[in-house]
C-alpha cells in the first residue's frame, strides 16, 4: 500500500532524510521513532504530500506521490500532532468540508455516528476556538478518518489526548489496520510503539537504522539479548542506557 | 535589567538584517527589490524633474485637509477600534519578559522602542514621497516633521487601544478610571459631528462647483471658530510639514513635540491598561502565527448560522470546499453583516433622498459611491485578504488535501474576488439608487442600467486579476508579505501599504493591458458598422483574454505552490 524508495530530503545542503526505502503492506502499523531530529517528521510530512522529496519516490496505493498526487492522497490521511482547524468553521462544517475535499458521498448518514463515535456531537456547532485541545485533536482525528483511508499517517498522535482518548486511539489505530488500512506513526513513546505496531522503523540523523519488527529487531544482535526496546534503541542511536539522563 | 532590552533589540535587528540579507541570495528576492528600488527611483526621478525648484509642499489648504485627515482617523480609530500590531508581544516575549521582574512601563517603552523601527523605516519613504524641494536641509525637516507626525499617531492609537480595551474589560469602573480621556475623546467625536451638521449645506454647495469648490467650502468652513478649534491640534501636528521656511518649521516644530511628549506620558502612564491590551494583542498574534500550545482565540461572530445559499453538498468541484469555507469566514464575520446592512440601509434612504428630499445630497453620495468602487478596483485586493493570505499559514494542511496546487489557487482567490465585487457591485447600487430621481446625470435611466450590468460583467474578472497578484505576491515572496488575519495597518505602516499599492497596481495595470487593447482595438473596429453595439464583441475580446492571462497565472501560481516549503513560510512570518 504504502511504497518508498531512495526517499531524500534535504534543507539547502543540510540532509534531513537519506535513502529511505520500506513499505507498509494492508493491516500492517509501522512505528517510526527516534531521537529528536532524527527525521520521522519530515518522512511522514513528505509521505502526506506536504513536503516535498528531493529524491526518491513514495506510492501510496500504486499512485505516484509526484506524478499524480490527487489519486494518491485521496487513499491517505494525514494527522498532524497539533489539530490544525479553521477559526470560522463549526466541528459540523469541518467534517462536511472534509467530505466534500474527498467526495464523501454518504457524509449526511455518516455524520451522526461519527460525531458519537468521538464524543463531539454535543459539539457540532462549536467554534475551534471553544474546544479544548483535546477535543480539537479529536476532530482533526476525525477529519482523517471520514473518507475511510487506505493509507493512515499519524503525527505522534496521543498528544494533548486524556487517558480515555489514548485508549481510544490505540484502539482506533488497531481497528483501522484490521479493516486493511496501512498505518504509519512517529512517536517517542516506545510503550505505545511496542503495544500497538506490527514493525519498527527506527531512524537516527536521517537514515533507518533498524526495520523490522520488534522481536526481529530484538534478536537481529546478541547484544540486545535480555534487553527492553527502549535500551535497544539507545544502543542503535548511540547512546549509553547507562548514562545520567 | 533595563540593559536587556536595549541588548533584546540590537540583537533582534541585527539577526533580522542578516537573514533578509541572506533572503537576497535567491535570485526572486534579489529581482524583484532591484526592479522595485527601479521603479521607485524613476518615479521619484520623474517627479523631482518636473516639480518646480525650490517650491515648498503647497501651505494652507494641505494643512486643512491633512488636520481633518487625520481627525477622522482618529475617530475612527476611537470607534471602531485601532490596529492591535504595536502592542502584540510575541509569545517568547510573553513568556520571558512579562514573568521578568520588569515593570509594565519598562515594558511599554520597551514596546514604543520597537515600534520606532517600524515608523523610522516609513519615515524614510514619507521623506522621498513627499512632494518639496530636494535641499539636504530640507529633506532633513522633512523627515523630522513626519517622524513627529507618525509617532504622535501611533501613540494616540496606542493610548485609544488602552482606554477601549479598558472599558471593555472593566464596564463602568473602567469608565470611570478613563474619564478624562473619554471626556476628550466624546468632546472630539460631538463637535465633529456637530460642525458637519452645521456646515452641511456649504459643503454641498461647495461639492455642487467640483473639487475646487469642495476645498475652498472645506477651508471656510475650517476657519470658522468651533471648527478651527477643534482642528487645531490635528493642523498643529500637520503644520511643521507645510511649513515654507526653515525658521517657520521651527517655529512650527515646538507644539508639535508637545504633543508628542504630551501623548507619551498618556500612554506611559496607563501601565495597568496597558497589561490588558497586551495580553489581549499578543493572543491575537499568537494565533496567526499559529504557536504550538497557544489555542486559537474565539472570532467575535455576527452569527453562527449562515446564508442557506452557503450550503455546501458533497459532491462538485472538490476545491469548492475551500471557496465555501473562505465564504463562511467573511459571511460569519460582524463587519461583513454591517457592511451589507449599511449598503441596504444606504440604498433605501438614497430612494427616498433622490425623490422626497434633496436631489443634489443623492447626486453626492452617488458620486462618492461611484468613487468608492472605483477606488476598491487598487485598493480592495489589499483589504479583502479571505483568501491564501490568510491561509498560506496552513499551507501543510492545504497540502495535505487532494487537490491540485492551481485548484487551491484558483478557489482561494474566487473567495476574495466574490467578496470585493459584491462590495464595489454594492456600492453601485447604492449609486445608481441615489441618481434614480437626478435631474442634472447626463446619462439617461437605459444607459445607467447597461453600465452596471457591464460592471457586473468586467468587475469579476478584474478583482480576481488583482487577487492573483496579491496572492502572487504572497506566495513569492511571503517574507515581503503580511500573512495571516488581518492586515498591516496603523499609521506606522502607512508608506509600506502605500508603496506596495503602487507597485501591485501598476502589476494590475500591465495584467490588463493586453485585455483593454484588444477590447479597444474590436470596438474601433467595429464602431462604425455596429455603433454602441461594437462594445458587445469588445468586451467578449477583453474577458477572453483576461481569462486567458488568469488560467496561465492560476497554473503558474498553482505549480508554486505545489514547491513552496510550508516550514520557509512559517519561519519568515515568524520573523515578522
Amino acid at each position: 500500500m504504502i511504497v518508498v524508495d531512495g526517499l531524500d530530503k534535504l534543507y539547502g545542503d543540510v540532509p534531513a532524510v537519506q535513502g529511505l526505502a520500506f513499505r507498509v503492506e494492508p493491516g500492517e502499523v509501522l512505528g517510526l521513532v527516534g531521537p529528536n531530529g532524527a527525521g520521522k517528521t519530515t518522512t511522514i510530512r513528505s509521505l502526506g504530500g506536504i513536503i516535498r522529496p528531493t529524491r526518491g519516490t513514495i506510492r501510496i496505493g500504486g499512485y505516484d506521490l509526484g506524478t499524480d498526487p490527487v489519486a494518491a492522497k485521496s487513499l491517505l490521511a494525514f494527522v498532524p500532532d497539533e489539530p490544525h482547524l479553521f477559526d470560522y468553521l463549526t466541528v459540523e462544517e469541518h467534517f462536511r468540508f472534509v467530505g466534500r475535499l474527498y467526495q464523501v458521498g454518504d457524509i449526511a448518514d455518516r455524520l451522526p455516528g461519527l460525531l458519537k463515535e468521538l464524543e463531539l456531537d454535543e459539539k457540532r456547532d462549536a467554534l475551534p476556538g471553544e474546544l479544548s485541545r483535546g477535543m480539537r485533536q479529536k476532530v482533526a482525528i476525525g477529519c482523517g478518518l471520514l473518507h475511510r483511508p487506505k493509507a493512515l499517517l499519524l503525527d505522534e498522535p496521543l498528544t494533548g489526548l486524556d487517558p480515555i482518548g489514548i485508549r481510544r486511539m490505540k484502539a482506533t489505530i488497531v481497528q483501522r489496520a484490521a479493516e486493511g488500512a496501512a498505518v504509519i506513526l512517529s512517536s517517542h513513546l516506545l510503550h505505545l510503539v511496542e503495544e500497538v505496531c506490527t514493525r519498527v522503523l527506527i531512524m537516527h540523523r536521517g537514515c533507518a537504522v533498524a526495520l523490522g519488527s520488534v522481536s526481529a529487531i530484538m534478536a537481529s544482535s546478541p547484544d540486545f539479548a535480555g534487553r527492553s526496546l527502549e535500551e535497544v534503541f539507545l544502543a542503535l542511536v548511540g547512546q549509553d542506557a547507562t548514562a545520567e539522563p | 535589567m533595563k540593559g536587556a532590552f536595549p541588548y533584546l533589540i540590537r540583537q533582534s535587528v541585527r539577526n533580522w538584517s542578516i537573514l533578509r540579507l541572506r533572503q537576497l541570495r535567491s535570485p526572486r528576492y534579489l529581482v524583484a527589490l532591484v526592479l522595485g528600488l527601479g521603479y521607485l527611483w524613476a518615479v521619484l526621478a520623474q517627479r523631482h524633474s518636473s516639480s518646480p525648484p525650490g517650491g515648498p509642499m503647497p501651505g494652507p489648504w494641505l494643512e486643512t485637509l491633512g488636520g481633518l485627515g487625520i481627525a477622522v482617523a482618529v475617530a475612527w480609530s476611537w470607534l471602531f477600534g485601532v490596529e492591535r500590531r504595536a502592542l502584540a508581544f510575541s509569545p517568547a516575549e510573553v513568556t520571558l519578559l512579562f514573568t521578568a521582574p520588569v515593570t509594565r512601563r519598562w515594558l511599554i517603552q520597551y514596546k514604543l522602542l520597537r515600534n520606532q523601527l517600524l515608523i523610522l523605516l516609513n519615515v524614510v519613504l514619507w521623506t522621498a514621497l513627499l512632494p518639496g524641494e530636494g535641499g539636504g536641509g530640507s529633506s532633513l525637516r522633512r523627515a523630522v516633521s513626519v517622524w513627529v507626525l507618525l509617532t504622535t499617531l501611533s501613540l494616540h492609537r496606542l493610548g485609544a487601544s488602552f482606554v477601549r480595551t479598558s472599558l471593555g474589560e472593566h464596564g463602568r469602573f473602567g469608565l470611570r478610571r478613563r474619564a478624562g480621556s473619554l471626556f476628550l475623546g466624546t468632546t472630539l467625536l460631538l463637535g465633529l459631528a456637530w460642525t458637519t451638521r452645521d456646515a452641511f449645506s456649504a459643503l454641498l454647495a461647495g461639492w455642487g462647483r467640483g473639487l475646487g469648490g469642495l476645498i475652498t467650502a472645506l477651508e471656510a468652513v475650517a476657519a470658522s471658530p468651533v471648527p478651527h478649534l477643534l482642528l487645531l491640534p490635528f493642523v498643529t501636528m500637520v503644520r511643521p510639514l507645510t511649513a515654507p521656511s526653515g525658521a517657520a518649521w521651527a517655529h512650527a516644530l515646538i507644539p508639535a513635540l508637545f504633543f508628542l511628549v504630551a501623548h507619551f506620558v498618556w500612554v506611559v502612564r496607563s501601565d495597568s491598561a496597558f497589561e490588558e491590551a497586551a495580553a489581549d494583542a499578543s493572543l491575537h498574534r499568537a494565533r496567526e502565527i499559529g504557536s504550538r500550545g497557544v489555542a486559537p482565540a474565539v472570532p467575535r461572530l455576527a452569527h453562527r448560522r449562515v446564508p442557506a445559499l452557503l450550503t455546501l453538498g458533497p459532491s462538485g468541484w472538490p476545491a469548492g470546499a475551500v471557496l465555501w469555507k473562505n465564504l463562511i469566514a467573511v459571511a460569519r464575520t460582524r463587519r461583513a453583516r454591517e457592511v451589507t446592512g449599511l449598503f441596504l440601509v444606504a440604498g433605501g434612504a438614497m430612494i427616498l433622498i433622490t425623490f422626497f428630499g434633496d436631489a443634489r445630497l443623492a447626486d453626492a453620495v452617488g458620486w462618492l459611491a461611484v468613487m468608492w468602487a472605483g477606488v476598491l478596483v487598487v485598493v480592495g485586493p489589499q483589504w479583502v485578504r479571505n483568501d491564501l493570505r490568510n491561509d498560506l499559514l496552513m499551507l501543510d494542511v492545504l497540502r495535505s488535501y487532494p487537490l491540485r496546487g492551481r485548484s487551491v489557487v484558483a478557489a482561494e482567490v474566487a473567495a476574495s474576488s466574490a467578496v470585493l465585487t459584491a462590495a464595489q457591485l454594492g456600492l453601485l447600487g447604492v449609486a445608481y439608487l441615489a441618481f434614480l430621481g437626478s435631474r442634472e446625470m447626463e446619462l439617461g435611466l437605459l444607459s445607467r442600467t447597461l453600465l452596471l450590468l457591464g460592471t457586473a460583467i468586467y468587475l469579476p474578472g478584474i478583482n480576481y486579476a488583482g487577487m492573483l497578484i496579491q496572492n502572487g505576491a504572497a506566495l513569492l515572496f511571503p517574507a515581503w508579505v503580511h500573512l495571516g488575519a488581518g492586515r498591516p495597518g496603523g499609521v506606522e505602516a502607512l508608506g509600506q501599504s502605500m508603496l506596495m499599492t503602487i507597485v501591485l497596481a501598476a502589476a494590475l495595470a500591465l495584467v490588463l493591458l493586453a485585455p483593454t487593447l484588444l477590447g479597444a482595438g474590436v470596438f474601433l473596429l467595429l464602431d462604425s458598422l455596429m455603433g454602441l453595439g461594437a462594445i458587445v464583441p469588445a468586451t467578449v475580446g477583453f474577458v477572453i483574454v483576461l481569462a486567458g492571462e488568469i488560467a496561465f497565472m492560476v497554473r503558474w501560481l498553482g505549480a508554486i505552490l505545489e514547491r513552496t516549503e510550508p516550514l520557509t513560510v512559517a519561519f519568515v512570518h515568524a520573523l515578522g
